[in-house]
């Protein structure tokens, strides 16, 4: 299990132009990182609140509806966040200029 | 009690007028209110979670791969397209008010210095990017050891700003030939003299601004000092020490003790025969043992590192972390260590200032007499660029503090050039004229909490501060990659 766990997280982070990969819980709580403890923490935090508003808007224009994904381009580089009922995996890219 | 009838004044007879006025009817108006939809909401302010939780918190191991099992797929599938995606390219969002050219915000002088032909030798920010202080001086001629002077500060953010009437201006009994602002203490300001001591003051207290100064004494430098820093405390991070540079070839840490005093904690000299041999530089003349510095920058990577400029051209990269004792006579309550590491390849002149860049542990700037600016790696003695900005002499030059690839140097033709590395690396992006008649442009500084913001003293008495377009402010997409791939041209 914790092997399958390292495994896919490896996966990830070797891909093309992944800066760093982390696994949150749902409280916010980083479980698993790639990245330093400070940016991690500050990621963790931050992208788990956003989220949940990202959810909550989702949900509000349409009840039936659910956030599926959630990504933010910014100048230096991408962040994508795949939303669960536990987790959130969120993955730092910094994509081919 | 009877109440006494009182005497009545007399009417006392004036000639008078009488007006009478009334004010225009008001105009009024009624309208009810009444809210129809009320919600209750109780509000409890929770302590913060303390930062820097644990990173392996309890959790479900099965639970967890089953999790990423689901997204794994749906992940992958969103970076491939993201790596080939050409959706962004060209795009470019501005959130800020777009400026197109550089323009002058204030010209500040002291008529007083001013009248006396003093020159700006140094200017600073305040650590809360709102005060800008200068120091009156000369850069030219020889003793003005007798000559009074002056530290101004203006505070750019008080409304009534008079550009001719600083906010504090404390008078100094010698020419003050470098300053620097505390930190983290907004009012709290060193400056070095010519005539080599070192003093502190408090420009919040005009009428006693004095804090500390080190006296006459024999740990004193004996030359001008030319730059002065305030560097935090090894052991006590948020105490400050202050660091000067003196062309008498000593390197003064100094902490403020009581009565005013300030005491030497620490010493460097610098002696020609100590001076690593890794560059083969000229034959100083007989005699000559003391290597004058003239400008100092730390790195912001590396605390104990630190880069001296001197009067015989070459950079030195020295260490606060050095224990060899120097080999000079000069008298000192302190041991004096040699602090050299490495030294440069030269400059064909003195070299004025020196700047580390921000960005990068191993790039730093020189610009001295010969009108050229340098460009180091900390790890070749060879310069990595040699650029010609004037033809007469350089007298400062310091690296954005927002923008990796761009500098600004102050030239002896009175403009101020800005570089961007990024658009080109021959020629200035921007060539800012400050003085009208050529007089030279002495220092310059980056404002680093509004970074628009640049301060440029010359040798008019004025103090002009410059707001930069944006251009100059806002970093581009692939800045610190440009400039990692700038540095990493080190020759193998």
């Amino acid at each position: 299990m914790q092997a399958e766990v390292e495994e896919t997280l490896k996966r990830i982070q070797s891909h093309k132009g992944v800066m760093g990969t982390m696994v949150v819980n749902a409280e916010g709580i980083p479980i698993r990182t790639t990245l330093d403890n400070s940016t991690t923490v500050q990621y963790a935090g931050l992208l788990h609140q956003l989220t949940m508003k990202a959810k909550s808007t989702v949900r509000d224009i349409d009840p039936q509806n659910d956030l599926t994904f959630l990504r933010i381009r910014s100048k230096k580089h991408e962040i994508m966040v795949a939303p669960d009922k536990e987790y959130l995996l969120i993955v730092i890219q910094n994509p081919c200029e | 009690m009877r109440l006494q009838p009182m005497n009545l004044p007399r009417q006392c007879l004036a000639s008078g007028h009488s007006k009478s006025c009334q004010t225009a009817s008001i105009a009024t108006a009624e309208a009810s209110v009444q809210t129809r939809k009320h919600a209750d909401a109780e509000v409890q302010t929770e302590v913060p979670a303390p930062v820097g939780a644990r990173t392996v918190a309890q959790h479900d191991s099965p639970r967890l791969a089953a999790f990423l099992r689901r997204v794994e797929a749906m992940v992958i599938r969103e970076l491939n397209k993201n790596w080939q995606s050409h959706a962004f390219d060209g795009f470019e969002v501005n959130w800020t008010e777009q400026q197109p050219t550089v323009t002058c915000l204030h010209t500040l002088g002291y008529p007083p210095a001013q009248g006396q032909g003093l020159h700006v030798t140094s200017v600073s920010w305040n650590t809360t990017g709102s005060v800008v202080a200068c120091a009156y001086g000369r850069l030219d001629d020889g003793d003005w050891s007798t000559l009074k002077s002056f530290v101004c500060a203006w505070n750019l953010d008080r409304r009534g700003l008079n550009p001719q009437q600083p906010s504090a201006v404390v008078e100094v009994p010698s020419a003050v030939m470098c300053l620097a602002f505390h930190p983290t203490q907004p009012s709290h300001v060193a400056g070095g003299l010519y005539s080599g001591e070192v003093l502190v003051w408090d420009v919040s207290h005009p009428e006693d601004p004095l804090l500390w100064r080190t006296g006459l004494t024999d740990d004193t430098h004996t030359d001008p000092v030319y730059q002065v820093l305030w560097l935090p405390e090894p052991r006590h991070s948020h105490r400050f020490q202050v660091l000067s540079v003196a062309t008498d070839g000593k390197v003064l840490l100094w902490q403020g003790g009581g009565a005013g005093q300030l005491q030497l904690t620490e010493g460097f000299a610098l002696v020609v025969q100590q001076l690593p041999r890794n560059t083969k530089l000229k034959k100083p003349p007989r005699g000559e043992t003391e290597v004058g510095a003239t400008a100092v920058a730390f790195s912001g990577f590396d605390p104990s590192l630190f880069v001296l400029g001197t009067e015989g051209g070459f950079p030195l990269k020295c260490s606060l972390a050095a224990e060899e004792a120097a080999l000079t006579r000069m008298p000192s309550s302190v041991p004096l260590r040699a602090p050299a590491r490495f030294t440069f390849s030269p400059h064909g002149g003195p070299i004025y200032s020196v700047s580390c860049s921000p960005f990068h542990r191993n790039l730093f700037l020189s610009a001295g007499t010969d009108g050229h600016i340098h460009l180091y790696s900390m790890l070749q003695a060879q310069p990595l660029a040699s650029l010609q900005l004037s033809h007469k002499y350089l007298f400062a030059v310091r690296w954005s503090p927002v923008r990796p690839l761009v500098f600004a140097a102050a030239s002896g033709e009175g403009d101020v050039q800005l570089f961007d590395l990024r658009k080109s690396s021959q020629k200035p992006t921007v060539s800012i004229k400050q003085t009208q008649d050529d007089s030279p442009v002495y220092c310059l500084e980056f404002n680093r909490q509004q970074t628009q913001l640049l301060a440029a003293g010359d040798a008019k008495g004025t103090v002009k501060v410059w707001q930069l377009s944006t251009e100059f402010t806002e970093q581009g997409p692939r800045e610190a990659e440009d400039l990692e791939q700038l540095a990493a041209e080190v020759a193998t």
